[in-house]
C-alpha cells in the first residue's frame, strides 16, 4: 500500500545455467544458506555437459538410456535425450572410485562406484577431445571435494535416512512399526546399538492419514525396497521410470518425507548445510516482528483435524519450521498458506528436513507465490486460465460468458498443492507426484479436475459445469466433486474391477495422460509470455493505491500525481532504496513496531533521480550527433542545490522523503507566481529559517541560479547573476541594521561575518525585480522548469492480453539500442562526425535557427517523435555543432568559492564568480541544440549500463550453443551408438 | 422473468458479500456468527477468501447471501479485487480497540468506492464491542458460553457500557467518530460483536433493505440472458444453519 516495490522488475529469466540447476533441483549457490562461503569450490566451478550413454551395472536390468551427463560441480547430473525418462543428481562426494574402462578401440567409457555400492557405467559419446576435458573436469573437482572433506560426511547423513533401514536384510524397525507405518512404542526415535537414527514426521507418533490397508502401504513398502536397494537411495537416487511410476501410485507414509526431500532436492540443501536449522533458530530467538505475529494466528488453524496440531508438539513444530522460514528469508515472511503447506510436510518429516524443503518449494517451486505481491500466485493463475483457453475452450466459453473467474476456485489449489481443497490421502498423492515431476503437475491435474469433472458430471446429471451462473454455484460444485474423490469413477459397471477405479484414479488418468502436452517448459513459456502483463497490472494496482492513499494530492489533478509517482517509480527502479535487512528503513516493515504502517521513503541518492526526471535543471542531457543519428543522452545531476531541496522537503527531518513529501514539495513550487516564486527561493535558501539570507547563502543562492542557467545560450544570464550579485551585497549593506556605524565605510576593513543575518526577503526581491530576466525566470520559467511528463522508461505495455516478452522484450530493444549507440559513436568518431552538445535546461534565450537534422539511420520508432511535450514555452530551434570532438561544459563556480569568506564583495564581485562564470562562458560552445523539440526524449538510454550483463550473457549462449563440442558427426556418431548392441533406446 | 421473482425460496434473490478489513479483526467471526451462530476459533484457514452461504428472509423475500471472507493478510491484497467485483454489498471491518484498523478499512471503503461496482452497498463494522463493555457476569472478557451471554449483550445495545471506565479504557475508536465517518462515506455503520452476536444480524439485515433488488434481478436475469435459473443448484453446503436462536434481529432476518 504505502509501499512501492520495484522487486517485480528485477526478475531475470533463468539462463541456461540456471535451467539446468533448475531442472536438476541443484540449489542455486545463493540459495543453500549461510556458513558455506568459505568453500573452495568458486575456482574449480567448472561446468561441463557432454553426450553420454547410461547403463546401470550389477543386478538391476534397466535398458542403456542415452542423454546428457552435466558436470555441475559439486554435482554430477544426467538426464535421458527426453529429460523424463532418466534422470540423477549425484553430489561428487557419493562417488567412492571413478575408473576408465578398458574397451574396444573408439569408446571411451567411465565405471563409477557409488556410496550405496552402486556401479554405473557411463560412456561418453562426444569427440576425444572433450571426453578427455570433461575427465579432466570431473576430476579436478573430485578431488576438491575430497580436499573439503566432504565424502566423510556422506555416512553421517545417510543415518538421517529412513531408507537405509529399509533396504537392511532384517529391518530393526520394522517389528516395531504399525500397518500405517508408525511406530508401535509411541515413535522414540530408534538409536540403540548403532541402528540408524533416521528423520521422521509427527505421524510417527500421531498416526498417518488415510487406512493403511487401502492405501496398499505394505505393498507400496516393499516395492520401493526393491528399487531403493538396486538404484541408490536419497543422495543417489538413479531415477528410472518405474521410480515415476511407483511415485504416481503413492507413496508409502514412512518413507514420504525422504523421497519428497530427494525428489525436489531440498535433501541437497539440508546435506550440504548440517545445523543450520538450529543456529537460525537459535540466533533469532525470542525476536518477534510482524511475521512472527501472523504466524501465532494461524498455527491453530492448520491442518486442525490432524491430531498432532491439537497438541503443543505439533504446534511448536509448526511454530519453529514457520519462524525459522521468515527469519532465513524476511522478505518474503510469512504468507498465508505456508502455514497449510508446513503443517502436511510436517507430518511426514522431521523439522529440519521441512524447513529445507519449505524453501525449496517457496524458492524454486513455486516462485513468487507467497512474496509481498504474491506475484507468482497471480501469474500462474494466469497461465492456468490460458491453459484451460487452449485445452478446454468449451469451458473457458462458458465461464467467460457468464463472468466467473476460474481463480476463485482454482487459487487455493495452487496456493496450497491441493492440499485442504480435497481429503488429505488424495492431495498427498498429488504433492507426490508435484516433486516428482514438478510444477506442471498442478496445472495438469487442475486441468484434468475441470476435465473428469465435466465427464462424471456428464454422466450422473447433465453438463452442470455448465450450467453454472456464477462463483457461489462453481464453488459448490467444486467441493462436491472434491468430496466424491474416493467414490468409483464406474459404480455401475458389471466389472467389480473396474468399479474399483475411484474418481482419483481417474482423476490423476486423465491428468497425467490427456495433458501429458503440458510440459514444465510449457508452464515456463507460459509464464514469460504473461509476466509482463500480471507486474503491468500489479503495478498499476500498487500505483492507485498508493496515490488513493496519498493524505493529500495538493493542487495537482489525478494524473499529475500519476506522473509524479511514475518518476518516483522509476527513480526507484534505477536508484533503489537500500535494502530492508538493516532494519530502520523502507520496503518493509519495521523491526517491532508492528503497527506502524511501512512506507517507502526515498533517500538523497534515489531523489536526484527522480528530481531528474522532473526538473529540467537536475539533469545533464547532452545531444549527441555522429553523422547516423542525433539522440539525447541524460545523465542525472548533482549539485548543492538539489541536496537543498531534498532537506527543504523533509519536513519531518527523518533524512528521506515519501511520496507524501514529494508531492507536497512540488505543489510548493509548481503552482507559484512571481512573488511566491521569489519567496521559495529565498526560503530554500534560508537555512534557519530566520528570514535572513547570510552571506555565504546569497553567494549559494548566485551558485544556486549559476547551476539552473548552466546550459543556457548566450550570457543573458550571467550577466543577470553578476548584476544580481552586485546588487544584493550594494543593496545589502545599504540596508544592513547592525551597521549603522560602519555604513559608508569601507566594507574591507569591518566585514560583517559571512554567517550573519543579512539580506531580507523584501530586499531580495528587490534585487530580483531589478533585472529583467530575473524577473522573468521567476515568474514563469522556474515553476515551469518543474515538468510532469510521461516517464518513458515506465511506459508499460500496453495491450492487456497476449503481450509478448513484457518488460523483457523491451530490455532487449534497449540493450540493442545501447550497442546501437556505442557504435555509432565510434564510427562516428572515427568519420568526425560525433558531437555533444549540452542542451540547456530553461531555453528562454535560444537564439539560433536549427538546420533540420539530417537523414536518420534509425527506424521511426528510434528516433525521437519531435513533438509530444507540453508544458515548455519555447519553441524547437537547433543548431548544427561543430565538428569537433566531445564539447564538454564543466561545472561553474567551484563550491568552495562560497566558504572563501574573508573577501569583500566587491572582489567577489569582480573575481571568483564572474570570474569563473564569464570563463565557463568562453568554454562554452557558440552552438547549441534546441530544447523543447526533444522533451519527451527517449532516457532509454539511462538505464542502460546495468543491463550489459545481460548482453553478455546472451552472448555467452550463443557461444555455448555453437561451441558445446557438439558437431553434426558427434551426433551421428551418438545415433549409431544408441542403435547399436548393446545399447538401445 | 416473473418467476425468479416470485417468493418461493428456492428461487431466492442471490447477493454476493464481500468481508474486508484488517487481519484480526474478526472477519471470519462475524461470518460464522452470522451463518451458524457460533463464535469459536477458526477451523478453516482462509486462503484467498473463504467462501459461505446463508440466507436472509426479508418481508416477502428470501435473500441468499453469497459470502466471500477474505484473508486479512496484506499481501493478499492485491488478490481482493478477484472477491470484490460484482459484489453488491460490502462489510468492512474495523476492530474498536485498534486505531489503526479503521484506518485499514477507510482505505478499503476508498477502495471499493473506486473500484467496485458502483451499486455497492457497503457497511462499516466495528467489531469486539464486547471488550470495551463492562461485563456484567465477570470482569474483563470472560469466556462465557456466547449463547449465554448473547442475551446479557442485547440489553445494552447502543450506549455501550457508558459508566464502564476499565472496558472503556480499551477503546481505540469513539463510536461517534466512526459514525461520523461513515456518514460522510455513505455506509451503514454498526458496532458488532462475534461473540456476543451484538449486531451482526443487523448488519446483514440492514444491507438487505438496501440492496436494490429489482435491479439485481432484471440485470441478472433480463441481460445475460442465462438458460439456468438460481434455484438450480447443488446441495452441498447448502443446508446451513437456520438456527432458531438467531432471531434476536428485531428486523426479523430469518436466518
Ligand atoms: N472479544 C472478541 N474477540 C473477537 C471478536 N471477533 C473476533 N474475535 C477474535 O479475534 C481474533 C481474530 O478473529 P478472526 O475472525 O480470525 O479475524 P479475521 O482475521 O478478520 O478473519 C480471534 O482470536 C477471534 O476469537 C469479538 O467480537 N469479540
Ligand atoms: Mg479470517
Amino acid at each position: 500500500m504505502a509501499t512501492i516495490s520495484t522487486q517485480l522488475r528485477n526478475f531475470k529469466e533463468p539462463d541456461k545455467d540456471e535451467q539446468a540447476l533448475l531442472f536438476f533441483s541443484i540449489p542455486s549457490s545463493g540459495s543453500s544458506g549461510k556458513g558455506q562461503e568459505g568453500k573452495p569450490t568458486s575456482d574449480s566451478h567448472e561446468k561441463m555437459e557432454i553426450n553420454a550413454v547410461l547403463s546401470l551395472g550389477g543386478q538391476s536390468q534397466e535398458d542403456p538410456y542415452a542423454g546428457r551427463l552435466h558436470l555441475i560441480p559439486p554435482y554430477l547430473a544426467f538426464s535421458s535425450l527426453d529429460r523424463k525418462s532418466v534422470k540423477f543428481t549425484l553430489p561428487l562426494c557419493t562417488i567412492r572410485r571413478v575408473e576408465r574402462l578398458n574397451a574396444r578401440a573408439g569408446i571411451y567409457a567411465l565405471s563409477f562406484s557409488l556410496w550405496h555400492g552402486m556401479k554405473i557405467v557411463v560412456q561418453l559419446t562426444s569427440l576425444r577431445p572433450t571426453a578427455d576435458l570433461f575427465c579432466e573436469l570431473l576430476s579436478k573437482a573430485l578431488k576438491v571435494e575430497l580436499q573439503a572433506g566432504r565424502m566423510k560426511s556422506v555416512k553421517g547423513f545417510s543415518k538421517t535416512c529412513y531408507s537405509e533401514n529399509l533396504v537392511l536384510e532384517s529391518s530393526p524397525v520394522a517389528d516395531n512399526e504399525r500397518e500405517d507405518g508408525s511406530l508401535i512404542d509411541g515413535g522414540e526415535k530408534v538409536g540403540d546399538g548403532g541402528a540408524p537414527i533416521f528423520h521422521g514426521g509427527l505421524g510417527l507418533r500421531f498416526k498417518f492419514p488415510g487406512d493403511p490397508k487401502k492405501l496398499r502401504e505394505a505393498s507400496k513398502t516393499k516395492l520401493w525396497t526393491n528399487y531403493l536397494r538396486v538404484h541408490g537411495r536419497h543422495l543417489t537416487l538413479l531415477r528410472y521410470p518405474q521410480c515415476t511410476r511407483l511415485v504416481q501410485v503413492g507413496l508409502p507414509n514412512r518413507l514420504r518425507g525422504e523421497m519428497w526431500e530427494t525428489l525436489s532436492g531440498s535433501i541437497y540443501l539440508r546435506f550440504a548445510n548440517p545445523g543450520t536449522y538450529e543456529q537460525i533458530l537459535e540466533e533469532n530467538k525470542g525476536r518477534n516482528n510482524t511475521s512472527t505475529e501472523e504466524i501465532e494466528k494461524d498455527l491453530h488453524r492448520s491442518l486442525p483435524e490432524f491430531p498432532a496440531y491439537q497438541s503443543e508438539e505439533g504446534i511448536g513444530a509448526l511454530r519453529r519450521v514457520l519462524q525459522a522460514y521468515s527469519f532465513k528469508n524476511p522478505e518474503t515472511g510469512y504468507c498465508q498458506a505456508m502455514n497449510i503447506l508446513a503443517a502436511a510436510i510436517l507430518i511426514y518429516m522431521s523439522e529440519e528436513q521441512a524447513f529445507w524443503l519449505l524453501e525449496v518449494i517457496c524458492d524454486r517451486l513455486l516462485p513468487g507465490y507467497y512474496s509481498t505481491t504474491m506475484h507468482g500466485t497471480l501469474l500462474d493463475q494466469r497461465v492456468f486460465e490460458s491453459l484451460v483457453t487452449r485445452c478446454l475452450p468449451m469451458i473457458h466459453d462458458h465461464f467467460e460468458a457468464v463472468d466467473v473467474q476460474l481463480s476463485v476456485a482454482s487459487l487455493p489449489w495452487f496456493l496450497s498443492l491441493y492440499i485442504n481443497s480435497m481429503p488429505m490421502v488424495f492431495a498427498f498423492r498429488i504433492v507426490d507426484c508435484f516433486f516428482c515431476m514438478g510444477p506442471k503437475v498442478l496445472f495438469q491435474v487442475g486441468l484434468g479436475q475441470y476435465t473428469s469433472l465435466t465427464n462424471a458430471i456428464l454422466k450422473i446429471n447433465g453438463e452442470k459445469l455448465l450450467q453454472i451462473q456464477d462463483d457461489g454455484q462453481f464453488i459448490h460444485l467444486m467441493r462436491d466433486y472434491f468430496s466424491s474423490l474416493g467414490d468409483s469413477a464406474h459404480p455401475d459397471s458389471p466389472d467389480p474391477r473396474a468399479r474399483a477405479i475411484t474418481r482419483f484414479q481417474e482423476l490423476l488418468l486423465v491428468s497425467f495422460r490427456e495433458f501429458a502436452i503440458i510440459t514444465d517448459d510449457t508452464i515456463y513459456a507460459e509464464r514469460r509470455r504473461f509476466r509482463g502483463e500480471i507486474i503491468t497490472s500489479i503495478e498499476s494496482f500498487s500505483k492507485r493505491s498508493s496515490i488513493r492513499n496519498l493524505k493529500s494530492l495538493e493542487r495537482f489533478s489525478k494524473d499529475q500525481v500519476g506522473l509524479i509517482y511514475d518518476a518516483l517509480f522509476k527513480a526507484i527502479c534505477v536508484e533503489p532504496p537500500p535494502a530492508p535487512v538493516p532494519p530502520p528503513v523502507t520496503l518493509l516493515t519495521t523491526k517491532d513496531a508492528v503497527e506502524e504502517r511501512p512506507e517507502t521513503r526515498i533517500e538523497l541518492r534515489t531523489f536526484r533521480v527522480f528530481l531528474s526526471e522532473i526538473a529540467t535543471w537536475a539533469r545533464d542531457e547532452k545531444v549527441v550527433i555522429n553523422g547516423f543519428q542525433q539522440r539525447v543522452d541524460r545523465e542525472v545531476a548533482e549539485h548543492e542545490l538539489i541536496d537543498r531541496l531534498f532537506y527543504f522537503w523533509d519536513s519531518s527531518f527523518r533524512g528521506s522523503l515519501s511520496f507524501q513529501d514529494l508531492v507536497t514539495g512540488l505543489d510548493g513550487v509548481m503552482f507559484n507566481d512571481l512573488m511566491e516564486n521569489i519567496e521559495w527561493f529565498f526560503n530554500l535558501h534560508d537555512k534557519n529559517k530566520d528570514g535572513f539570507l547570510t552571506k555565504d547563502e546569497v553567494l549559494t543562492l548566485s551558485e544556486s541560479m549559476l547551476f539552473i542557467f548552466r546550459f543556457e545560450i548566450g550570457d543573458a544570464y550571467l550577466g543577470a547573476i553578476s548584476r544580481f550579485m552586485s546588487n544584493a551585497f550594494e543593496y545589502g549593506d545599504a540596508l544592513l541594521p547592525q551597521n549603522e556605524e560602519d555604513a559608508g565605510e569601507d566594507a574591507l576593513t569591518t566585514p560583517i561575518e559571512s554567517n550573519q543575518p543579512y539580506l531580507n526577503l523584501a530586499t531580495f526581491r528587490m534585487v530580483v525585480l531589478a533585472d529583467e530576466v530575473l524577473e522573468s525566470f521567476f515568474e514563469t520559467d522556474l515553476s515551469a522548469s518543474f515538468r510532469l511528463e510521461p516517464v518513458p522508461l515506465m511506459e508499460l505495455p500496453a495491450t492487456n492480453s497476449g503481450f509478448l516478452g513484457g518488460i523483457w522484450s523491451n530490455i532487449a530493444t534497449e540493450d540493442n539500442k545501447k550497442l546501437f549507440h556505442k557504435l555509432s559513436d565510434e564510427v562516428g568518431k572515427t568519420i568526425g562526425k560525433h558531437h555533444v552538445v549540452h542542451r540547456p535546461s530553461i531555453g528562454r534565450y535560444t537564439r539560433i535557427e536549427e538546420p533540420r537534422a539530417r537523414e536518420s539511420l534509425l527506424t521511426p520508432g528510434m528516433r525521437r517523435s519531435p513533438s509530444k511535450s507540453s508544458l515548455s514555452p519555447t519553441s524547437p530551434t537547433a543548431a548544427e555543432a561543430p565538428p569537433a570532438a566531445a564539447v564538454s561544459t564543466t561545472s561553474l563556480a567551484p563550491s568552495t568559492a562560497s566558504t572563501d569568506t574573508t573577501l569583500s564583495p566587491a572582489e567577489y564581485n569582480s573575481l571568483s564568480l564572474v570570474q569563473a562564470a564569464n570563463a565557463a562562458l568562453m568554454e562554452r560552445t557558440p552552438f547549441a541544440i534546441d530544447d523543447a523539440g526533444d522533451e519527451d526524449d527517449s532516457d532509454e538510454d539511462d538505464s542502460d549500463s546495468e543491463e550489459d550483463d545481460g548482453v553478455l550473457d546472451e552472448v555467452d549462449a550463443f557461444l555455448e550453443a555453437h561451441d558445446s563440442g557438439v558437431t553434426d558427426a558427434d551426433r551421428a556418431l551418438a545415433k549409431d551408438l544408441i542403435n547399436a548392441e548393446p545399447v538401445k533406446q | 422473468m416473473a418467476d425468479a421473482a416470485s417468493g418461493s425460496a428456492d428461487k431466492s434473490v442471490q447477493v454476493k458479500l464481500v468481508l474486508l478489513g484488517e487481519a484480526a479483526v474478526g472477519k471470519s467471526s462475524v461470518v460464522l456468527r452470522f451463518v451458524s451462530n457460533e463464535f469459536q476459533a477458526n477451523k478453516e484457514p482462509t486462503i484467498g477468501a473463504a467462501f459461505l452461504t446463508q440466507k436472509c428472509r426479508l418481508e416477502d423475500r428470501v435473500l441468499r447471501y453469497e459470502i466471500w471472507d477474505t484473508a486479512g493478510q496484506e499481501r493478499f491484497h492485491s488478490l481482493a479485487p478477484m472477491y470484490y467485483r460484482n459484489a453488491q454489498a460490502a462489510v468492512v471491518v474495523y476492530d474498536v480497540t485498534k486505531a489503526s484498523s479503521l484506518e485499514k478499512a477507510k482505505t478499503w471503503v476508498k477502495e471499493l468506492q473506486r473500484q467496485a461496482n458502483p451499486n455497492i452497498v457497503i457497511a462499516l463494522a466495528g467489531n469486539k464491542v464486547d471488550l470495551v463493555q463492562p461485563s456484567p457476569a465477570a470482569a474483563g472478557s470472560s469466556i462465557a458460553e456466547s449463547e449465554d451471554e448473547a442475551d446479557d449483550a442485547t440489553a445494552t445495545p447502543g450506549e455501550a457500557g457508558a459508566d464502564a471506565s476499565e472496558a472503556e479504557s480499551l477503546r481505540q475508536v469513539p463510536r461517534e467518530e466512526a459514525q461520523a465517518y461513515a456518514e460522510e462515506a455513505g455506509l451503514l455503520f454498526f458496532e458488532t460483536s462475534a461473540k456476543t452476536g451484538e449486531g451482526v444480524v443487523e448488519v446483514f439485515t440492514e444491507i438487505a433493505k438496501k440492496i436494490p433488488i429489482e435491479h439485481i434481478l432484471a440485470s441478472s436475469r433480463g441481460a445475460a440472458g442465462r438458460p439456468g435459473t438460481g434455484g438450480n443448484r447443488p446441495a452441498g453446503q447448502d443446508g446451513v444453519n437456520l438456527d432458531e436462536s438467531q432471531t434476536k434481529g428485531k428486523d426479523a432476518c430469518n436466518c
